[in-house]
């Protein structure tokens, strides 16, 4: 029987000739990444380990990203001691203001396709655009890889997820992950690895396919991974990764599952407050106000998504009332957006941008915090009640065309019924 | 593997419902300073009032629970805390990718199955070898038994006493 490309990955890395879902192999990883929500728990289990050396610190990047800039003492502090660590035992480093981790890995050239790579952080499964199999693990797990390079892994099932079509303007990816959770829920892909191919998957550009990926996070995956195509092998080599193994699923694979969604007929959707898998198509929404959008995080601070919103707020302003924030994914992404005249647009339409990190999707920079009753809509991926600092706000998710056609009306608003909303790359 | 990794662990079971989060429930995340020992007096408060309390009048137990135990991006001090609670093992439907990691990676045995005939109280005892969980001295739950590698590192006490002695991962 063939193989899914997350069992070809592993069995490669396992030095097996073939793996079969369920079974536990040790495998060796081509690079990881500590984020600083979990690099005081990992300096602390490399101290347990002994005293032992780190040879794989060279394949390890540090990322200073969630608490970016740091909000508090105990923060300025973890990152104090991520950069003496970093520069002691020769890892690579991400100061403030660089960019998410998962951003910064693609655009530094650390992962190809055919590679497994490992990150403290659940959305570690974003690399699977580039045809790597990424997956979240914790302190002791990389404490372990910096020492011997390898970890252990339970071989996951895979679900294969066509996208018959291709999206409508003003439909991006974002929208099929929603839906996605909408069908399984949250979690309800637990432990598998998802495989989305199809002509839709082919037309997206490589910010959406990160988008595609990054999300199936919510899903409970362990990974999300696409076949490559010119587009991922052009991505790579003008961001000097090293030579791609591309991988490919064998026609008689084994899959837990097989989905087909038709991409076509997909409408704009959005999670509502709370649950990210409350999950309706934005036409179905009547008179929604906002008073907060935000466009940025791991999921949707792509060029692409600033471009979404430049599109529609272009020589316009915000509704009154509605304040905007874009944080983009990485400091590239900024000056590209800055070059492009695109930060001209949506600040002179009144949106504020904030430096590349984390802070604005998870409340811990405190950089936004909503009022009591206020409602905001985001790109992020996770929207629990008191995730931004305020159980009295809700937080609505959607594409950063959704975002900003809500910034523009100041209600939860269809991309495809403003001006703009349609935009998409000429490419 | 040989047989020196059987693995056997007994307790008396405390029963927690489904999606139990275990940064809110299990870790200082949200009670920033805390250490580990008022963690756990205070563990699982907001589910089962009494549960931490009534694990430590019976010098520690087995925990029971539901779907996707120590779900999202799980903490692994939740691990540490409910081994200073002394709980000896979790049998649950479904356990967070995550949680799973963390609790091999350090010494907490993980028993996969249908966990709804299981009453608080119980008497329970897990052989993770063969798979095999008796309630009350009844064999009456069977699951796929925990591979030889997971064991391995589960009876070395986790992954940094496992990698101690096997730098190399050289333990079969």
């Amino acid at each position: 029987m063939g193989a899914t490309i997350s069992e070809k990955i592993l069995a490669r890395h396992a030095g097996k000739a073939s793996v079969k879902a369920g079974e536990v192999v040790v495998a060796e990883i081509d690079f990881a990444m500590v984020t600083d929500t979990r690099a005081a728990n990992t300096i602390k289990m490399i101290g347990k380990l002994g005293d032992k050396m780190l040879p794989f610190a060279k394949n390890t990047a540090l990322v200073l990203d969630h608490y970016s800039p740091p909000p508090n003492l105990e923060a300025a502090e973890i990152h104090s001691s991520m950069r003496a660590f970093s520069k002691e035992r020769g890892t690579k480093l991400y100061d403030i203001g660089d960019g998410i981790c998962h951003q910064v890995l693609p655009e530094g050239g650390h992962l190809t396709c055919g590679d497994l790579v490992v990150g403290t952080d659940t959305h570690s499964v974003t690399y699977g655009a580039f045809n790597a199999l990424g997956t979240g693990i914790e302190g002791t797990d990389v404490s372990a890889v910096m020492m011997s390079s390898k970890l252990w892994f339970r071989v996951p099932e895979t679900v294969r997820v066509e996208l018959r079509g291709e999206l409508q303007p003003g439909v991006w990816a974002k929208d099929i992950t929603l839906a996605m959770l909408g069908r399984f829920g949250a979690e309800g892909l637990n432990y598998h690895a998802i495989e989305y191919v199809g002509s839709a998957v082919a037309a997206m550009d490589i910010d959406d396919r990160m988008t595609l990926c990054n999300h199936a996070a919510e899903l409970g995956a362990k990974a999300a991974i696409l076949e490559p195509d010119e587009k991922t092998f052009a991505w790579l080599r003008a961001h000097g990764a090293k030579t791609p193994l591309p991988t490919y699923a064998d026609a008689d694979a084994h899959y837990a599952k097989q989905v087909v969604i038709d991409a076509a007929s997909l409408a704009p959707q959005v999670a509502r407050k709370h649950e990210v898998d409350d999950i309706v198509s934005v036409t179905d929404i009547d008179r929604q106000r906002i008073q907060f959008a935000l466009i940025g995080t791991c999921t949707n601070g792509r060029l692409d998504d600033i471009r979404q919103a430049a599109a529609v707020l272009k020589g316009r302003k915000l509704a009154a009332g509605v304040r905007m924030i874009v944080t983009p994914a990485s400091r590239q992404i900024y000056l590209a957006a800055l070059r492009e005249g695109l930060i001209e647009i949506l600040t002179e339409a009144g949106a504020s941008f904030e430096s590349a990190g984390c802070g604005t999707c998870v409340g811990i920079t405190n950089h936004l915090v909503p009022g009591d009753g206020d409602t905001v809509i985001s790109t992020a991926n996770r929207n629990f009640k008191g995730r931004l600092s305020n159980k009295n706000a809700d937080i609505w998710l959607g594409s950063a065309a959704t975002v900003a056609a809500s910034a523009l009306t100041g209600f939860i608003t269809d991309p495809r019924t403003v001006a703009g909303g349609t935009w998409r790359s000429a490419a | 593997m040989s047989a020196s990794n059987k693995l056997i662990k007994t307790g008396t079971a405390f029963i927690l419902g489904d999606d139990v989060n275990t940064d809110i429930n299990c870790s200082n995340k949200y009670l920033p300073g805390k250490d580990i020992a008022y963690v756990a007096a205070h563990a699982f408060d907001a589910l089962a009032p009494t549960i931490a309390a009534d694990i430590a009048a019976a010098g520690g137990g087995i925990l029971v629970a539901g779907d996707h135990f120590g779900i999202n991006s799980s903490r692994e001090q939740a691990v540490h805390v409910m081994r200073a609670m002394n709980i000896q093992a979790i049998v649950a439907r479904s356990f967070g990718r995550q949680f799973f990691r963390n609790a091999i990676n350090n010494g907490m045995p993980l028993f996969e199955c249908d966990t709804r005939s299981i009453q608080a109280g119980q008497m329970l005892e897990i052989d993770f070898s063969s798979g095999v969980l008796k309630i009350d001295s009844q064999p009456i739950q069977s699951a796929v038994p925990l591979p030889s590698e997971i064991l391995a590192i589960l009876s070395m006490g986790g992954l940094i006493p496992f990698l101690q002695k096997y730098p190399d991962w050289n333990f079969a």
